[in-house]
């Protein structure tokens, strides 16, 4: 190939990342690549995943192009917390160093993306823009998976396969690595495949002879992804800290009075660094310029989300849209409405 | 009546026919149960949005396809057709079935489609109440993936919105769903291609309020219902084998009637006729659909069933009335009308609300009653009517055996002062009537526990290493129930041809005028009456 000099410049920086830092999941980084997923330009990819990559390029486009979906829903769960999910384009780690820490934010990441994964992946194959979703191609029309035969009785679910092959694919790097930190991401990625599967709805219809039940179908819709969000948000709250146990082959709650964690709670070894300032060491960047509510009493209240360091107030005169007439898909007929507000944003550590 | 062969059959016999019966019962269950895979299968699409870029609309429509080579140019979501400018007439959903590297099936015999939408909650942009969406959609199928699509339907449709938000209508809750029932999409009742083609429109016209305030629809998701190839195979099987099986008793059955020199009695006909109608829903006429695209093959399915059961609940009701043996009316059809009214006219508005959905999809399988308000009313109104007429049925039989009952209760003690022939006579009719009784409310009963497993069930169970497909069981287990029935009633039910003895001389002397209406035959036999019929015999001595 011919590189430009940018070009040349850019994998150049790619690569002196890649061996002066260790990357974790970097599967992530695929969107930032948009839709020329290269596979063997992405660093820290191992050789398992590379080869999935290179064997299923449209899944590789519809991961990189999901990775929005999660992101966004992440940033929506965490809206009004000290660490509100931000990501960081320019770096090579969407998150930074903040989950080099094995904190309370690395589980519900690592948890959220592979409910994410799994979301986008069963989408993909409703959509028919995945070939290999639930029946392999066999025989001429007579394509088969583990359940059997398209033509005699049906496939399994698209979601069945998503789950499969988003465990086969994030898993890889953690199961090739035999540590600490390995184990705790095979767990919270395996709780958020899981929170996907919880809000599986069985929904049925009921045809035959006049309409009447005398057959009757049921099949699993996939509920919305702010569901599983909500529900890995009230694990995230109620995740449990451990430590390994003396063999080395799972967990140990880190206090004895606190319960085991199951198969559904997130878990996690450190605490998690102070968000109120910046650290490049802890990947925290701080409050400081963060809008905060000043009546509110929550999180999101300026007294919490600006530690105690006081907020600056600044009048805004902005034009808003109003008196908003719709019309389905495509359309917005507005009034421009001018209004004056005041802003809070948080002060700077001095 | 005359003396039937299930009270001339000795104990011995009677008991191998039933074991041999209950074996062939059992048989059928494991067909469905352990061969054949669950009865349908349901496969879920996501529509894909592609741009309309012509301007035009000339007559033949380009098609849209989600995938595959001539795939069209496609958005994510609507926030990109906003910042491009796209207008909502010119977003077509399309739906391509089967999805990648499958082959829709003439085996999966009809598909049933359901629509879904998921409507994003916005707050300046929600549900208005009673709103309703206008589709404008278009169905194409192609033989082989070279081909060009060739239009098959084309309809615009209406479909009522019902929908909830659980949550609280605030600002954070924005951009979650609304939950909304699913609406009945389509119907075709053939499937004779290998691809089909979707392609939705949800066209905007705000001066005809056409899909206005309908809320922000963020995707079209279908849910696709065929039978199974598989079950569907055991089935055809199943009904080719029951054929041969139920034509060669029915025509024994007539051989035997037709022998004796008397007229065939009432009873005698109407067993003859549910056997008739019995064969008619089994010649398996689905063979053609593997090889010819007959769309009103569901059709014709449903109304051999309602002759069926037309004719088995008439049955029910006559065999019920010939045995009330104080009736001097009887051997006459007229004297039934009252019972079989209700059945004819119920069955009737059956066939009319079937006619009105089924009938009408042969022509636009879009068509559904349940979406207008009128097709709505009258469709309750029939169902409703027909619900009138089976209870009313019910009640009818329940009375008529009340009233047997009591005269058999009757007759009972009479029996010891009866001369033996007239014993005889009456020991007959009672054995004749309860065991069909018996019969009778066994297999009703073993229809209605299936039909509640098979409701409140997944649908199949895991029995050592085995998968045993309850609903499937279900289907061949009940169908192959009422086919030996017919043919147990048949056998069982037909003429004897034993002799009769000396009685019947001296019967003619000793009797009165009045029991000669009675007796049109009288029973013996050199080996005896079953166990059974003696130990009710010696019963009622008693």
């Amino acid at each position: 190939m011919n590189f430009l000099p940018n070009g040349i410049c850019f994998y150049l920086s790619v690569a002196i990342c890649w061996f002066s830092s260790r990357v974790d999941a970097s599967w992530w980084y695929m969107g930032t690549l948009g839709s020329q997923v290269m596979c063997d330009n992405i660093p820290g990819l191992i050789n398992k995943q590379r080869q999935l990559c290179r064997q299923h390029p449209k899944v590789m486009q519809a991961i990189g192009a999901g990775i929005k979906n999660w992101i966004g829903e992440c940033q929506h769960q965490f809206r009004t917390h000290r660490w509100n999910c931000n990501t960081m384009a320019r770096e090579h780690n969407l998150f930074g160093r903040l989950l080099h820490r094995s904190s309370r934010e690395a589980a519900f990441v690592y948890a959220i993306s592979s409910a994410g994964m799994v979301y986008t992946l069963t989408r993909a194959c409703s959509q028919g823009e995945l070939e290999n979703c639930s029946c392999d191609p066999g025989k001429k029309g007579s394509s088969r998976d583990a359940k059997g035969a398209f033509d005699w009785g049906g496939c399994s679910d698209h979601v069945d396969h998503a789950i499969k092959f988003t465990q086969v694919f994030i898993d890889a790097k953690e199961r090739k690595e035999r540590d600490a930190r390995a184990l705790m991401n095979l767990h919270n990625n395996r709780a958020g495949r899981k929170a996907v599967k919880r809000f599986m709805n069985l929904e049925c219809k009921c045809h035959g002879v006049s309409g009447s039940c005398n057959v009757r179908t049921c099949w699993l819709a996939m509920a919305d992804f702010r569901q599983t969000g909500d529900y890995l948000r009230k694990k995230y709250n109620n995740a449990i800290q451990v430590v390994m146990n003396q063999y080395g082959t799972g967990f140990t709650s880190a206090y004895r009075m606190l319960k085991r964690p199951n198969k559904n709670d997130l878990v996690y070894f450190e605490d998690s660094p102070d968000y109120c300032i910046w650290d490049h060491e802890s990947g925290s960047v701080g409050t400081g310029g963060r809008v905060c509510n000043r009546t509110s009493r929550g999180t999101d209240s300026c007294e919490v989300m600006c530690c105690g360091r006081g907020y600056d107030t600044s009048r805004v005169s902005r034009t808003t849209k109003c008196e908003c007439k719709f019309q389905w898909c495509c359309a917005v007929h507005c009034r421009d409405c001018q209004e004056e507000v005041d802003v809070h944003t948080c002060k700077t550590q001095s | 009546m005359a003396g039937a062969i299930i009270e001339n059959m000795s104990t011995k016999k009677l008991v191998i026919l039933g074991v041999i019966l209950m074996l062939f019962q059992a048989f059928s269950f494991m067909v469905g149960g352990l061969i054949a895979p669950s009865p349908t299968a349901a496969v879920s699409y996501l529509a894909t949005k592609c741009v309309d870029n012509e301007k035009t609309h000339h007559k033949n429509p380009k098609w849209f396809t989600p995938w595959g080579p001539d795939q069209c140019s496609k958005i994510k979501d609507f926030d990109e057709a906003m910042v491009k400018k796209i207008e909502a007439n010119n977003i077509v959903f399309a739906i391509h079935i089967p999805p990648p590297n499958t082959e829709m099936s003439t085996w999966f015999q009809f598909l049933l489609l359901i629509l879904h939408f998921d409507i994003a909650f916005k707050i300046q942009n929600q549900i208005a109440d009673g709103a309703s969406i206008t589709i404008d959609v278009r169905l194409a199928y192609r033989d082989d993936k070279l081909s060009e699509w060739t239009q098959m339907a084309h309809s615009v449709e209406q479909r009522k919105l019902s929908c909830n938000f659980t949550a609280a209508k605030t600002i954070e809750n924005e951009g979650r769903l609304y939950d909304c029932d699913l609406l009945p999409f389509m119907e075709l009742g053939s499937v004779a291609h290998k691809y089909y083609l979707l392609n939705v429109r949800l066209p905007v016209n705000e001066r005809k309020k056409v899909n206005i305030g309908i809320g922000e629809i963020n995707d079209m998701r279908l849910v696709g219902i065929h039978q199974n190839g598989g079950f569907t195979k055991v089935w055809f099987a199943m009904k080719t084998f029951l054929t041969p099986s139920v034509l060669i008793i029915m025509i024994w059955y007539w051989k035997r009637i037709t022998q004796m020199t008397r007229p065939p009695v009432l009873l005698e006909k109407v067993i003859f006729a549910l056997g008739i109608s019995m064969t008619f829903i089994n010649i398996p006429v689905e063979w053609f659909s593997v090889g010819f695209d007959w769309t009103w093959m569901l059709l014709f399915g449903d109304i051999r069933q309602g002759i069926f059961y037309a004719m088995l609940l008439s049955f029910w009701i006559i065999f019920c009335g010939e045995h009330l043996m104080d009736q001097t009316e009887r051997n006459r059809f007229s004297v039934y009308w009252k019972q079989v009214i209700p059945i004819v006219f119920g069955s009737f508005c059956l066939f009319i609300f079937d006619m009105c959905e089924r009938g009408v999809q042969l022509k636009n399988p879009f068509y559904s009653i349940w979406a207008s308000d009128v097709g709505t009313e009258l469709a309750m109104a029939f169902i409703i009517v027909a619900g009138i007429c089976a209870c009313l049925y019910f009640l009818f039989l329940c009375f008529m055996v009340f009233q047997v009952f009591r005269n058999i209760s009757g007759k009972r003690s009479c029996l010891p002062a009866m001369t033996k022939a007239r014993r005889l006579h009456y020991e007959g009719l009672i054995f004749r009537f309860k065991f069909l009784m018996l019969v009778t409310l066994a297999c009703a009963a073993m229809t209605v526990i299936f039909f509640i497993i098979s409701q409140v069930s997944e649908g199949h169970w895991l029995w050592g290493g085995h998968t045993v497909q309850v609903n499937s069981a279900f289907f061949t287990g009940i169908y192959g129930m009422w086919n030996l029935y017919v043919f147990a009633l048949m056998f069982l039910y037909a003429p004897s041809h034993k002799r009769y003895g000396d009685e019947q001389s001296s019967a003619d002397q000793a009797g009165n005028s009045g029991e000669d209406t009675q007796l049109t035959t009288t029973i013996t036999h050199v080996d005896g009456p079953t166990e059974i019929y003696k130990m009710t015999g010696k019963e009622a001595q008693e």
